[in-house]
């Protein structure tokens, strides 16, 4: 039942968060339809010698891989992840419902698998929409279909995972939506910055070094030129089963 | 099958250095309406949090039905009907999807008292929870309670926010639906009125110990409050001395049985016995909880019938 309560607390946004992909995926799949076209026309008229340097498929795969994928799939990724997880269980603390969820008979372990069910298959559906909205465009203007638009995909699901686990955990810990959003939205900058500030200020290399490592597989070029990469998956798939291990010892820990 | 429906040994629940529980022993018949009493910070709340998981007991042991507090969690849970303190439930879920909710824990759940307590008790089920009033709230918080078929309820302040006619109902239903057929009532409550009204058996408890526990009957039949002067207060030393309390020459003591024999013993001490009363639960409760502030205004003489 407790999974009957999480859907009806998040199907709205959920609802929303996947109409927004839908249009935006359905946006640039007509965006690139028409730059596309725009270049079978340049095509038509440009110099010979310009035609040889400009490989049609691989420039409307990057375009789109690059403004869809790459530059908004991460974000949309961060949004939906940090919102989802923001909303789970942990909340109930703070609204002060805890007592009554764990009265109910059931191990409390359940209340947190359920908002992880809940809350990955909204994410996995609300960042699939995003790029299968532009799908049916891609497959039309390239002749060798989508390219690795569906390989990419599952990198950016695990990272969603990830970031629903930090904010599922942060929520738990700090009992309120606000503060647990508070914490993840400080946790995901210092992941950002602090190695950078940390190799501009003391020329410390390692850590910028190790994070680069782990984002690799989302930045610009990455795709469709290499393929898959399991190992910064993988290491992003730890991180969440991390986060998962550590709200369900947390629930089962803490007091109310 | 154990004969209590709650059994505690030296149950203990330390908040750093505050002792909120401290060695409680309790013992809750089956079947029985049991009143645990106690001031603000008594442990009431934290004792009641403890049986059903929420807290983890510090020291002691604790049995629910005969279930282990600590390895049968949910065993106790689904035999348990419970209304927290707080009356909060989930703010956007009306009344009729708390139901929904909470039925799919209960293998005994009841849609048949759903619909009997709702009408009864008046509780708009259609509207979201935070727009009702907190008598709704607690109506609501009982309705799901009642209707689970707990072999156990713990009703923690029960009557918040209820007005007469509802507390009145509730009490009605405590006694013909649920108690009537074995089941057990713990409340929680400051209202002493309600639990003299209903309650078979009755604990105070004050700083995280029971300092009284006993049937409602025995405080009728065999409690005296006896009333004595003298110039000096004599020592006085009785396993049947419950309370005392004092004021410039008069004395007042709280006996628990046998009040001639003490109203003897006190006159051989040179005492003069005023009065020797029946007392209320009331009065127990006050004996045994209250501070020693004889005056708080600082006007001597000024009591509640002057002011």
């Amino acid at each position: 039942m407790y999974l009957w309560k999480a859907w009806h607390d998040s199907r709205n946004r959920v609802v929303l968060y996947i109409l927004a992909a839908v249009s935006v995926g359905v946006l640039f799949g007509l965006d690139v339809m028409s730059w596309a076209n725009w270049h079978a026309y340049w095509m038509t008229i440009s110099p010979v010698r310009l035609r040889s340097n400009f490989n049609f498929d691989m420039e409307v795969t990057f375009y789109t891989l690059d403004w869809l994928v790459l530059d908004y799939g991460p974000i949309v990724v961060l949004l939906v992840g940090l919102s989802l997880g923001a909303s789970s269980a942990g909340r109930e603390y703070g609204a002060g419902t805890m007592n009554f969820v764990l009265t109910r008979p059931a191990p409390r372990t359940n209340f947190v698998l359920t908002d992880w069910t809940v809350g990955l298959t909204a994410m996995v559906i609300t960042v699939g929409v995003l790029a299968l909205g532009a799908l049916p465009f891609l497959c039309l203007v390239h002749a060798k279909g989508p390219g690795n638009v569906l390989a990419g995909l599952p990198a950016l699901w695990v990272l969603g995972a990830a970031i629903y686990g930090l904010s599922h955990f942060t929520t738990l810990v700090a009992g309120s939506s606000a503060k647990g959003l508070i914490l993840s939205v400080a946790t995901v900058l210092t992941y950002s910055f602090l190695p950078t500030a940390l190799h501009e200020w003391w020329h410390a290399d390692a850590l910028l070094g190790a994070t680069q490592w782990t984002l690799r597989t989302f930045e610009y070029g990455s795709w469709p030129l290499s393929s898959f990469d399991w190992s910064v998956t993988s290491f992003w798939l730890a991180v969440t089963a991390g986060f998962m291990g550590a709200s369900l010892a947390w629930v089962r820990w803490r007091e109310v | 099958m154990n004969d209590l429906a709650i059994h505690t040994e030296s149950l203990a629940k330390f908040f750093g250095k505050t002792h909120a529980v401290d060695g409680l022993d309790l013992k809750v018949p089956r079947g029985a309406v049991y009143g645990f009493l106690g001031r603000n910070g008594a442990g009431k709340t934290t004792t009641v949090k403890t049986l059903l998981g929420l807290l983890r007991p510090s020291a002691g042991s604790a049995e629910v039905l005969g279930y282990d507090i600590r390895r049968d969690l949910v065993a106790i849970l689904e035999r348990t009907g419970f209304v927290p303190e707080n009356k909060t439930l989930f703010d956007s879920l009306t009344p009729a999807q708390l139901v929904h909710f909470n039925q799919g824990y209960f293998p005994k759940w009841s849609s048949e008292l759903v619909g009997r307590y709702a009408e009864l008790f008046e509780i708009p089920m259609h509207v979201p929870f935070t727009r009702l009033s907190l008598g709704n709230k607690t109506k609501v918080c009982h309705l799901l309670a009642l209707c689970q078929g707990a072999d156990l309820l713990i009703l923690d302040e029960p009557s918040i926010g209820l007005d007469p006619v509802i507390t009145d109902l509730l009490l009605r239903v405590l006694v013909e639906d649920h108690v009537s057929e074995g089941k057990t009532v713990f409340l929680s409550s400051h209202q002493l009125a309600e639990v003299e009204r209903i309650a078979d058996w009755v604990g105070i408890i004050e700083k995280g110990r029971i300092l009284l526990e006993t049937r409602l009957e025995d405080i009728r039949q065999n409690y005296r409050l006896i009333r004595a002067a003298a110039e000096a207060a004599p020592a006085i030393t009785s396993p049947d001395l419950v309370a005392t309390q004092s004021s410039e020459n008069f004395w007042s003591y709280l006996v628990a049985r046998d009040a001639e024999d003490f109203a003897t013993m006190l006159r051989a001490k040179g005492m003069t016995i005023l009065e020797i009363l029946p007392v209320s639960l009331e009065e127990v409760f006050l004996g045994l909880t209250r501070k020693e502030v004889p005056c708080i205004s600082g006007k001597p003489g000024m009591t509640l019938a002057t002011v």
